[in-house]
């Protein structure tokens, strides 16, 4: 196994990636890569990245947020972004940023919910 | 320097110099903890440093090398924070295309950085020259709510 950059919770076939360190593009890239290959090995169908201890989040790290939820679908999985926080929803909002391709949800709770509705 | 702005630099409070990637984060973290100082709202804290986030990296980006100026400008009764961004990279090509947003030259980017800042501040000024460098300078009132 290689080095996690995260811990991550597996729970049924979900993926739990709660992000608690602050994110500089190196760390935020490494997650992407990290989370891909969990995908693989842990035979994950659904993946949650709880992001409510981030207080800034910028246009390179929602990129890269959106980006590997699409990598992550072309695996058979669906991304939700679990609890972002008021001030940063606005910021992004404002700066005019779209992070597509992602469900998104208040708490773990909604974020399961919402994975358990998702059927392909 | 041939840029038109002449920038006092002793004024500044707090400078610092992105080099490494590593700087972006002690770049926002140190405009953070001054926006939190001079009393600004949670929102405003959070626009502040993430406007400051896209900055330095474009600087750390486009020119490698460059620094972030931070001062506290006082108007009578109004606090405002003013951020300078400057380097002597290789300029910008079409500053109008470059705050319009959705313009990027990198892969991987959205190319709403300077886009985003400009929205995200109240003031936005930028002055660049092809293989001269870009100065962007903005600034934020404290609201008082």
């Amino acid at each position: 196994m290689k080095q996690k950059v995260v811990p991550t919770i597996k729970l049924y076939d979900y993926l739990i990636v709660p992000v608690q360190i602050e994110l500089d593009d190196t760390t935020v890239e490494a997650i992407q890569r990290q989370i891909l290959e969990e995908i693989e090995d842990k035979q994950i169908r659904g993946i949650i990245i709880d992001v409510s201890m981030i207080d800034i989040i910028d246009s390179y790290i929602s990129y890269t947020l959106s980006e590997t939820a699409a990598m992550a679908r072309m695996m058979g999985c669906h991304t939700v972004l679990c609890g972002i926080q008021p001030h940063v929803a606005l910021t992004l909002a404002q700066m005019g940023v779209n992070i597509k391709g992602i469900h998104f949800a208040m708490d773990l709770e909604s974020s399961i919910e919402i994975l358990n509705s998702i059927k392909d | 320097m041939v840029i038109l702005i002449q920038i006092n630099f002793e004024e500044y409070d707090v400078a610092v110099k992105i080099k490494e990637e590593k700087d972006i984060v002690v770049a926002r973290q140190m405009v953070k903890d001054i926006a939190r100082r001079l009393g600004f709202s949670l929102a405003d804290i959070t626009k502040i440093s993430t406007a400051v986030s896209e900055l330095a990296r474009n600087i750390y980006r486009y020119a490698k090398e460059g620094f972030i100026y931070v001062k506290e400008k006082k108007e009578g009764q109004n606090v405002a924070i003013e951020i300078v961004a400057y380097d002597k990279g290789p300029g910008i090509e079409n500053i109008n295309q470059a705050i319009m947003g959705g313009f990027t030259t990198t892969k991987g980017s959205l190319g709403l950085g300077l886009s985003g800042v400009r929205r995200l501040m109240d003031e936005f000024f930028i002055d660049s020259e092809v293989g001269i460098g870009t100065v962007v300078i903005v600034s934020k009132r404290r609201r008082s709510f």
